[in-house]
């Protein structure tokens, strides 16, 4: 089982989740179904998603020691490979060539982060309050990043409250 | 002391990893550059951890952790961003029965929260001055392709660093 899910982590992050679904239900160890509700779960928990859906999934399995070989089998091959490219680029990161390439793939992030943003904000409904909330939050984040800890927790329960109050 | 501080920042990190790893990356990017890492490294290593498998949070721990204090820092502070998500994992049965929260105001709010942590992360990683013309080209094709075609962000990434080494080579034969 351990090696089922290591295998499945090539493809990497967000893209990962769908084949870990697909791989558990080949598997017959979960259902469409249960793994969508199993995935739905794993959102709300803080944590890389990939993470999150697969301790879940082996915590429903197996109990722990299928939390514990899921957690390990997300983790533990990119940690080598991450550590293999960290070892290389210590050796060859002066070399030109590899300069080049690498400023020129770093330059590509802040525009991948702003089309996850753009298709974020597409996927909520809008009301001024939210926007509003959204805003204030985030001036507070980077005015006080050093706080964002405190911030970000004490704003959800904030606005968790506000929510209740209402929108519902 | 500096082992512990990188500990710690990446508990931290891994206690607001709402909503998938980018949404931390300006926190960061904010708790580790200049301290532990330079600007350059820390825009390649966004690059890497994006184009290798896993999570991006948990790739970005490994290689900061590695850069500091080679293999045990490698170890270190992996384990330390994935500690509180699994913790709450484990804890969640008992305190989902004690604390009757409503779900759909709940999903709102960390929503809400994860919309300005990614914010905040754009914000962190916009380029600043003095500006490389090539370098902010390739930053708007990228948003581009990514936000409106189906292009695949990965090809985006090898791509940009394969025009990008050209265009060096180019200048430096000319």
């Amino acid at each position: 089982m351990f090696f089922g899910i290591s295998s499945l982590t090539i493809g990497g992050g967000y893209a990962m989740v769908p084949v870990i679904g697909s791989a558990l239900e080949r598997r017959g160890w979960t259902t469409e179904e249960e793994f969508y509700e199993l995935f739905a779960v794993a959102q709300s928990f803080p944590g890389p998603l990939a993470l999150t859906t697969a301790a879940i999934a082996g915590k429903n399995l197996a109990g722990p020691r299928g939390a514990a070989a899921g957690v390990a089998g997300v983790i533990l091959p990119p940690f080598g490979i991450i550590v293999a490219v960290a070892a290389l680029l210590g050796r060859f990161g002066e070399e030109p060539h590899l300069r080049a390439f690498l400023a020129g793939a770093g330059a590509t992030v802040p525009g991948l982060v702003a089309a996850m943003l753009v298709k974020l904000a597409k996927g909520r409904k809008w009301t001024w309050v939210r926007a509003l909330e959204t805003l204030g939050l985030f001036l507070a984040l980077i005015l006080v990043p050093r706080a964002s800890l405190p911030l970000f927790l004490g704003g959800v329960v904030i606005l968790y409250l506000l929510e209740r109050r209402w929108n519902s | 002391m500096e082992f512990l501080a990188l500990v710690w920042t990446f508990f931290k990190i891994g206690v607001i990893s709402f909503g998938g790893g980018w949404t931390v990356v300006g926190l960061i990017k904010a708790e580790t550059v200049p301290r532990w890492i330079d600007e350059a490294g820390f825009s390649s290593l966004l690059a890497i951890a994006q184009a290798t498998p896993g999570p991006v949070a948990l790739n970005a721990a490994t290689m900061v952790g590695w850069r500091t204090f080679g293999l045990p820092g490698a170890i270190a502070a992996t384990l330390a961003v994935i500690a509180f998500p699994l913790l709450a994992i484990t804890g969640a049965g008992v305190i989902g029965k004690r604390l009757r929260l409503d779900p759909i105001a709940l999903k709102t709010a960390l929503k809400t929260g994860t919309l300005a942590m990614m914010a905040m992360t754009l914000y962190y990683l916009l380029p600043a001055p003095p500006f490389d013309p090539i370098l902010l080209g390739i930053g708007l094709v990228s948003f581009v392709l990514v936000a409106f075609t189906k292009v695949n962000p990965l090809l985006v990434i090898l791509g940009a660093g394969a025009v990008k080494t050209v265009i060096e080579a180019l200048q430096m034969h000319v």
